[in-house]
């Protein structure tokens, strides 16, 4: 085995070996240091598989059924600063003595469901095979299901049992499609197993079916387009991310969209080439984008609830990606850089709203009063975080929220840039009303600890300044790689 | 191959007096079930001759459709016997389209009927009455595509071309979509005869009936007609249904005549099991069989399309 | 196309129509659990005989005949429903559905023409209605069981999907695929368990209390 092989494998390995390891510590605690210490390990290692290949190129193995190029190593790394991000976060939200303390049972299986959920998104990153892909997405459901209800209550339950069957449905669909697009393959001179790698489909993209091609898009569109929470098969996700524990909303939110996301994307380059450039297939993505926008903002404004609040803002920002992509070029390099940038702020956001939820004991907005007040280090994150998820400058989100208009207008769609403008400034209104009294005056009644340590300190600071430091100045090495993702997308060569 | 007159007339006589026969068999079966006796075969006979003899009570609100309804309606069934019964056993009976002709004097004798019983201005007769129309409104789709189907297997829309285009070879290759239709015919006949499980033949209790509350002011004549009526239209739906099973087999001419008269009694006695053996349904719940049975025929035209091409 | 063939099909969309008039729970599953066993012979009786179809066949035939009935049957008994509360669509009007459904998918078919290899049979429309009968199941019905067995119909259809479509698809794929329904159907039934423990039913049509 090669050292690029072990590379491709480890990052996967490493969790699937400690789910079933999670189950051995003695205490509550030991459980949950043990989730955060091997997801930092995990996320070490992922790291090094992505530095490998923007330094040194497409990494792929087994025949190319695994394979890491600009853009799955892109979404490696993003998933592994999520993973951390709320890993590190995860004894102190169910810190002993709290009203969420897990007992100990509960806490071994959130570990052993949060490695396996880690395992199974890998999978879907580092495969190269439709079918294998289809697989870890329909895994990560199976897995993702019981993080919501790790702490059951009827909320939580009724979340989860929606999340369940909505995305399961969907993933099907999904499914379908992959066999729509292995059919389409039928006539093109490509061998049994090759019907399903992406290396083989894209070389081959002239010779596909079309039709069915066209069939197998939106069927994966639609079927993983529920998995990502775009509208109109959205119905799902506020639930599901309010109702779970802070860290698992954290990742659903800061990667699992995401990742649902990446399985469309892939697929965008194939389908342009055979359908001859027309833009059909992204004409779709910008339809979806506008859709997701616009409920997005219509949901925002009536929002009472902070961490449905959040949720909802998720699904506004998978409308802007999508968006992006599907108007291409600058857009998709926009896209990129909105992923990375949300994928900070999200998070950070969720983690402060949960220990603020936790310390108001209330999800409601009106019970979560002067945050700035009672916590300096976790008012700070929610509203920082908050101010950049609605596009305020000088934080990132803003400068690719503008990219993506420029593109729109230049282009010559000004309807989609009307909009898209009209649903993103009626979020950024409709939030912020609720965001001022929530982050200023007085501190509301606290039930429970609001205390931050250092190491929390230390952890909103950097996202923080992260965030702030995207907007300000793109590193060139940065820009290269987020720019080869967006060709990878565009139909370049991986 | 005798001669068409001879052969028409026997299977129109042989309708004509031996539909009463087909009830009493089916009594006979349910009588066996429960371990009696049962009543001789030939009483629906003696019920009719003493119904013959009484004399007629009218109410004063009823009018002269009252009075003409029960005529009409045996009229009704005796024109489709004769249009019906010698297809497909006398050869050239029939016309294009005579299927439909059929369905719809069965409807117009089922509408007089309903007509009569508003007639007489009393609740229960309404009640039954739209009763009675709920499971035809059902049961007719189900009839009427079963034709449809029939016709488009067979290539001919009159009841001796299709049984004459069903033979062995088209059971063959679309013989699923036969069968599919025998059984949806088979829970039509049950529903528009008024059998278990749609309504019970034999209950006493006016509130739970559908048909028999709907002749409670019919008397003397008048209700052997009406009695005479409803046993043909048994005939009627049950000869459709054996013909059709009985298209594979390839006879003609006076075996299909004593094949099919055979296969009548044993109708009679399936029917006798069914009722039997299954038991009343709730009124809300009996449009579920009929609307199996129009799914049933829908599947069944799909499949003849996609089969024949 | 030929006569086996034609008969599974023919079974698989009378189990259907079984499926759509039926709120019993109990009886729902034995069905469910025919049109798995149904759906699994299908490639055999394709014409297939090679070792990795029948190994593919009767994995599918002991999961969806034997395993996942004794899962969903668990769940049922330990929440004591034994039939459907009230669904959202009555079941008459599903049967008529269910028929609307069918004739839209023998439609669908005429329009994609000879796109699927397998054209002239009833195979692809089959296939369709079957996905379709299992999503309209999974939103008429409100009891949790009988949208996991929505689900399993969904699953099926796709599964009669993938025999026109794509034949050549890797066997690792398809048994991940297996594998992959066996834990949904397994996680499932563990959810209504828990739900069951929570709310005292499994009336899904009753989990509101999450809006706006």
């Amino acid at each position: 085995m090669t050292a690029g092989d072990a590379l491709l494998l480890l990052p996967a390995a490493l969790p699937a070996l400690l789910a079933p390891a999670s189950f051995l510590p003695r205490t509550a605690r030991g459980a949950l240091r043990l989730c955060s210490l091997g997801t930092a390990a995990t996320a070490a290692l992922m790291g090094a598989a992505s530095i490998a290949v923007f330094t040194g190129g497409t990494l792929s193995t087994a025949g190319g059924w695994l394979r890491l190029d600009a853009l799955s190593a892109f979404h490696v790394a993003v998933m592994a600063l999520v993973f951390a991000m709320s890993a590190a976060q995860v004894p102190g939200a169910f810190a002993e003595g709290t009203a969420d303390a897990l007992p100990r049972a509960a806490a071994r299986r959130f570990g052993g469901l949060w490695f396996g959920s880690l395992a199974a998104m890998l999978t879907v990153l580092i495969s190269g095979n439709l079918g294998i892909l289809w697989v870890g997405v329909e895994a990560t459901t199976l897995l993702t299901a019981f993080l919501i209800c790790v702490r059951a209550n009827p909320g939580s339950l009724e979340a989860m049992w929606k999340y369940l069957i909505v995305c399961s449905v969907g993933v099907a669909l999904a499914f379908t499609g992959t066999l729509l697009v292995a059919a389409s393959a039928a006539r093109a001179p490509l061998r049994g197993a090759g019907t399903l790698l992406w290396t083989g489909l894209a070389a081959s993209a002239g010779s596909l079916d079309p039709g069915l091609l066209r069939a197998g898009f939106v069927f994966l569109v639609i079927g993983y387009g529920t998995k990502a929470g775009l509208a109109p098969m959205h119905s799902w996700l506020p639930d599901a991310h309010s109702q779970a524990p802070a860290p698992v909303s954290a990742v659903f939110s800061g990667f699992l969209l995401n990742c649902a996301l990446y399985c469309i994307f892939r697929m965008l380059p194939i389908v342009e080439a055979a359908t001859g450039g027309s833009g059909w297939g992204s004409g779709i993505l910008v339809a979806l984008g506008l859709a997701s926008l616009v409920t997005s903002a219509v949901f925002i404004v009536l929002q009472k609830d902070l961490k449905r609040l959040l949720a909802y803002s998720s699904l506004e920002h998978m409308g802007i990606i999508t968006l992006g992509v599907g108007l291409g070029g600058a857009g998709a390099f926009a896209a990129m850089l909105h992923t990375l940038a949300h994928s900070i702020a999200k998070p950070t956001a969720f983690l402060s709203a949960g220990r603020l939820v936790a310390g108001f004991g209330s999800h409601e907005i009106r019970h979560v009063r002067g945050a700035l007040a009672a916590s300096p280090v976790w008012g700070a994150g929610l509203l920082v975080s908050l101010l950049a998820l609605l596009g305020a400058a000088p934080f990132a989100m803003f400068a690719t929220e503008l990219m993506i208009l420029r593109t729109a207008v230049g282009a010559g769609s000004t309807a989609v840039a009307a909009v898209f403008l009209a649903a993103a400034l009626t979020a950024f209104v409709g939030a912020l009303r609720l965001v001022i009294p929530m982050a200023w005056g007085p501190a509301g009644e606290t039930v429970g600890p609001l205390g931050a340590s250092a190491a929390d300190r230390v952890q909103v600071l950097l996202a923080l300044l992260a965030l702030l430091a995207l907007g300000l100045f793109l590193p060139a090495f940065l820009a290269g790689i987020l720019s080869r993702a967006a060709a990878v997308i565009a139909g370049g060569t991986p | 191959m005798t001669a068409t007159p001879a052969l028409a007339a026997a299977s129109i006589l042989s309708g004509l007096l031996l539909a009463p026969l087909t009830p009493a068999v089916i009594a006979r079966t349910k009588a066996v079930f429960a371990g009696r006796r049962g009543a001789p075969l030939s009483q629906p006979y003696r019920d009719l001759a003493k119904l013959l003899r009484k004399g007629w009570v009218f109410s004063r609100t009823t009018t002269g459709l009252f009075r003409a309804a029960p005529v009409l309606v045996l009229a009704c069934g005796a024109a489709a016997l004769a249009m019906t019964a010698p297809a497909g056993i006398a050869p050239g009976w029939g016309f294009a389209g005579d299927m439909i002709l059929f369905a719809y004097l069965l409807g117009t004798a089922r509408f007089l009927t309903v007509a009569a019983a508003l007639d007489t201005g009393s609740s229960f007769e309404g009640m039954g009455a739209s009763r009675e129309v709920l499971y035809s409104a059902l049961a007719e789709p189900a009839l009427i595509t079963g034709l449809a189907v029939l016709a488009r297997i067979s290539g001919s829309s009159s009841l001796a071309g299709i049984y004459a285009g069903l033979g062995a070879d088209v059971w063959m290759s679309a013989g699923a979509a036969v069968l599919l239709v025998l059984v949806s015919f088979l829970i039509v006949l049950l529903a528009e005869n008024s059998r278990i499980p749609f309504d019970d033949p034999n209950t006493h209790l006016e509130l739970t009936m559908v048909h028999e509350v709907m002749v409670l002011d019919v008397s003397g004549p008048d209700l052997a007609a009406v009695e005479y009526g409803a046993s043909l239209r048994l005939w009627l739906f049950g000869t459709l249904a054996v013909r059709l099973a009985l298209t594979p087999s390839g006879l003609g001419g006076w075996e299909l005549l004593a094949a099919s008269i055979g296969g009548m009694l044993l109708l009679a006695v399936l029917v006798g099991t069914i009722e039997s053996v299954t038991a009343r349904l709730p009124l809300l719940r009996a449009p579920l069989p009929l609307a199996a049975a129009v799914a049933l025929t829908v599947l069944a035209y799909v499949l003849a399309a996609r089969f024949l091409g | 196309m030929n006569a086996p063939m034609e008969a599974l099909l023919v079974a698989l969309i009378l189990s259907d129509l079984a499926l759509l008039g039926s709120g019993r729970l109990g009886s729902c599953i034995r069905t469910v659990a025919l049109q798995g066993i149904l759906a699994g012979l299908l490639p055999l009786a394709e014409g297939g005989a090679g070792f990795q179809i029948l190994l593919l066949g009767a994995t599918v035939v002991v999961l969806k005949g034997f395993v996942f009935p004794r899962l969903l049957g668990r769940a049922m008994r330990e929440s004591a429903t034994s039939r459907e509360v009230q669904p959202l669509v009555g079941y008459a009007p599903s049967l008529l559905a269910g028929v609307a459904i069918l004739a839209g998918a023998f439609w669908l078919d005429g329009r994609m023409g000879g796109l699927l290899r397998s054209s002239g049979g009833i195979l692809v429309p089959v296939a369709f209605s079957m996905m379709f009968t299992g999503l309209f199941l999974v939103v008429a019905r409100r009891t949790a069981v009988n949208q996991v067995i929505g689900y399993l119909v969904l699953e099926n259809g796709i599964y009669a999907f993938s025999l026109a479509a794509a034949r050549e698809i890797p066997f690792l794929v398809e048994l991940g695929v297996l594998m992959d329904l066996f834990v949904a159907v397994f996680v499932m039934g563990i959810a209504i368990q828990r739900i069951n423990l929570e709310f005292d039913h499994i009336d899904s049509g009753r989990l509101t209390r999450l809006r706006g």
